[in-house]
């Protein structure tokens, strides 16, 4: 995402939040994914938390994308994202792991073994 | 001898009545002299008299009608007293005096602007330099903001964010009432962001609510749109002032004849018809503005309103007080200074709040100039069906799948040609059987399978309308990189008959040739041939 034509935003991040950056139960990842459940929108969200419904409208979204696509920090999503989640309006997941680096122990043994075969 | 005698008594009868004569005369002048002596003494006591009572009207000129009159200067309401005898009021002597005053008065007021210029000048300087220093503190929080998502973090610069945005705000006011320039090249905004912006400056902006009744798109030219933003945060900061924490102040954005209105209603004590009019004065911005009025500490929010409506042609209004109690600010924006940005294109700040025009038929009359008309037909075309809201607030129990064949018709109205082909071929597309449309735009593969096809397009319609859900206009790069999908796959739907025929003359064929293949082997061959048949 290219940062906004025109430079400074003249609406500051922490309006979508209210100035929260901290939700007291639920940490998302960057990477969650975030998925809308099929509760009907209720009266009484705030703009920005049903600018990240609307986004979700379309279907799945990790953390950082609705962060990218709203213009606001992924802190201000994680904040919404989990208030949603609270009011049962967004489902999340978890991220999917990035697959783990192969022990260089475990490589070595391997590459011996075929040295060990050829030989 | 004879004459001897005679010669005296000549000369005797000569000395003595020329001595009657000389001592008669001086009798008289000595009378004279006695009388003018008198006279002179007389004078003199008058003079003496008078210069007395001149010192006296100069000495009460110089101890209290001098200064008096310098006070008065800054306190109007002081009156300068008359002179000390009431009858040099109308002589040449009182004449001159009030020629003294009234010459200390015009230097005074020359000399209050010099200093006040000197003192604004320095003001602006200092300013300038603050308001540049905070801009780059605030590049460097936004920055830190966008990089680093610790809660504990991000609460923090969140918090300073807000704080800066304050001092911010302060520094800017106090440049603008020393007559800077606002400070910012900001390029056309969305008016509600503008409203958003100002209103995110203030410690209290948790307890403003805006009621945004604007048509989506409307835009202030570049010029204003920091003006109006200052103007707004100011106004909301008198308003936030002047009312309990507990309550409420209200904005609303509104269309009227002449523009666009904001319109800012606190429920607090209002004003006397005095403080009313004095503000009244100060936000019209007609008499130059003097530090030393503004009082201590300077209120300045009044005087920097005055000062950018004068400069930018805008009207403020505070001379009506609340329905609520408090005091309504009506700031009108003019039509020159607005303009359209299609919402599609650039939408408004994710926190700015909806319009709540966004599913409402335009009126056309009322469009501003340009291609506010053009969406009409779309929206409209768009809203029928939101009479029914029952029926959209299942939808979503769908799932997302469903979703996706909307996304092509939800293109921004500004494009109004190529939706009419669109539309219509993805209503035709997914009756078709495992019609690619179905193809997720966010393929985690989490969406649940689609369900059946022919209601595609009901639920299409419906979702886009459901009553409670304000829609968003996607981007123009998102919106064309769909209609990019589609595109290819939507040769065929152009020539729906064609494609049936020929895949009925295939089916026919294949099923008279092939008639103990399996339908699990011929259905492949038949996509494929599909695809070379459309194709062709």
């Amino acid at each position: 995402m290219t940062a906004r034509p025109g430079g400074r935003p003249l609406v500051p991040a922490y309006l979508a939040t209210g100035g929260t950056a901290r939700h007291p139960r639920l940490r998302l990842e960057r990477l969650s994914l975030l998925l809308r459940s099929d509760k009907p929108v209720p009266d009484g969200l705030t703009p920005a938390q049903l600018a990240l419904l609307d986004e979700l409208a379309d279907g799945t979204l990790t953390v950082v994308e609705a962060a990218a696509l709203l213009r606001l920090p992924v802190s201000a999503i994680r904040v919404l994202a989990a208030e949603l989640v609270d009011r049962d309006l967004l489902v999340t997941r978890a991220p999917i792991p990035p697959a783990e680096r192969f022990a260089p122990d475990l490589l070595k043994r391997v590459a011996d073994g075929l040295r060990a075969l050829k030989h | 001898m004879i004459e001897l005698p005679d010669l005296v008594a000549g000369g005797l009868a000569a000395g003595t009545l020329s001595a009657l004569a000389l001592g008669g005369g001086l009798l008289h002048t000595r009378r004279r002299l006695a009388r003018q002596q008198a006279e002179s003494t007389a004078l003199r006591a008058r003079l003496d008299e008078s210069l007395r009572v001149f010192t006296a009207e100069v000495e009460h000129l110089a101890a209290r009608r001098l200064p008096a009159a310098a006070r008065a200067l800054a306190h109007p309401h002081l009156t300068v007293p008359g002179p000390l005898h009431p009858q040099t009021a109308g002589s040449p002597l009182g004449h001159a005096l009030e020629g003294v005053l009234q010459g200390l008065r015009v230097e005074l007021a020359a000399q209050q602007v010099r200093v006040d210029a000197a003192a604004q000048a320095g003001m602006r300087g200092a300013t300038r330099e603050i308001q540049a220093a905070l801009y780059r503190l605030q590049d460097a929080l936004r920055g830190l903001q966008q990089r680093y998502d610790d809660p504990e973090l991000a609460q923090t610069l969140f918090e300073l964010d807000h704080e800066n945005e304050q001092s911010l705000r302060r520094a800017q006011v106090a440049a603008v009432v020393c007559g800077a320039w606002v400070g910012l090249a900001r390029e056309e905004s969305h008016l509600v962001d503008a409203v958003t912006g100002g209103q995110s400056r203030l410690a209290g902006y948790r307890r403003v609510t805006v009621h945004n009744h604007l048509r989506p798109g409307t835009a202030l030219v570049s010029h204003a749109v920091e003006p109006v933003a200052i103007i707004t945060a100011e106004l909301l900061d008198n308003a936030l002032r002047h009312s309990a924490p507990d309550t409420e102040v209200l904005v609303s954005l509104e269309h009227v004849h002449h523009g666009v209105c904001v319109t800012v209603d606190d429920a607090g004590v209002g004003m006397t018809p005095d403080e009313r009019e004095r503000a009244q004065r100060l936000v019209a911005g007609r008499d130059p503005i003097l530090l030393t009025d503004l009082g201590d500490p300077p209120r300045m929010g009044l005087a920097a309103i005055g000062q950018l409506t004068r400069q930018f042609d805008l009207t403020v209004d505070v001379s009506s007080p609340s329905p609520y109690g408090g005091v309504r600010a009506v700031l009108r924006v003019a039509e020159h200074l607005l303009s359209r940005i299609d919402p599609a294109e650039r939408p408004p700040a994710a926190s700015a709040p909806r319009s709540t025009r966004e599913n409402a038929p335009e009126a056309p009359a009322r469009a501003v100039p340009g291609d506010i008309a053009a969406p009409t037909p779309d929206e409209t075309a768009a809203a029928t069906p939101a009479g029914d809201p029952a029926a959209p607030r299942e939808t979503p129990a769908s799932g997302p799948a469903v979703a996706l064949p909307g996304r092509p018709a939800a293109t921004p109205p500004g494009a109004p040609s190529v939706t009419p082909p669109g539309r219509p071929a993805a209503g035709h597309h997914t009756t078709l059987p495992g019609g690619p449309a179905s193809a997720p735009a966010h393929a985690y593969g989490t969406e649940p399978p689609g369900p059946a096809a022919g209601t595609v397009p009901a639920h299409d319609d419906d979702r886009r309308d459901t009553g409670g859900l304000p829609r968003r206009r996607r981007r123009t790069p998102m919106a064309a990189a769909e209609q990019a999908v589609p595109a290819p796959r939507g040769v065929a739907p152009q020539r729906p008959e064609r494609a049936a025929a020929a895949l009925g003359a295939l089916q026919s064929g294949t099923a008279a040739a092939r008639a103990g293949s399996t339908p699990e082997t011929a259905e492949p061959t038949n996509d494929t041939e599909n695809e070379g048949e459309t194709a062709r």
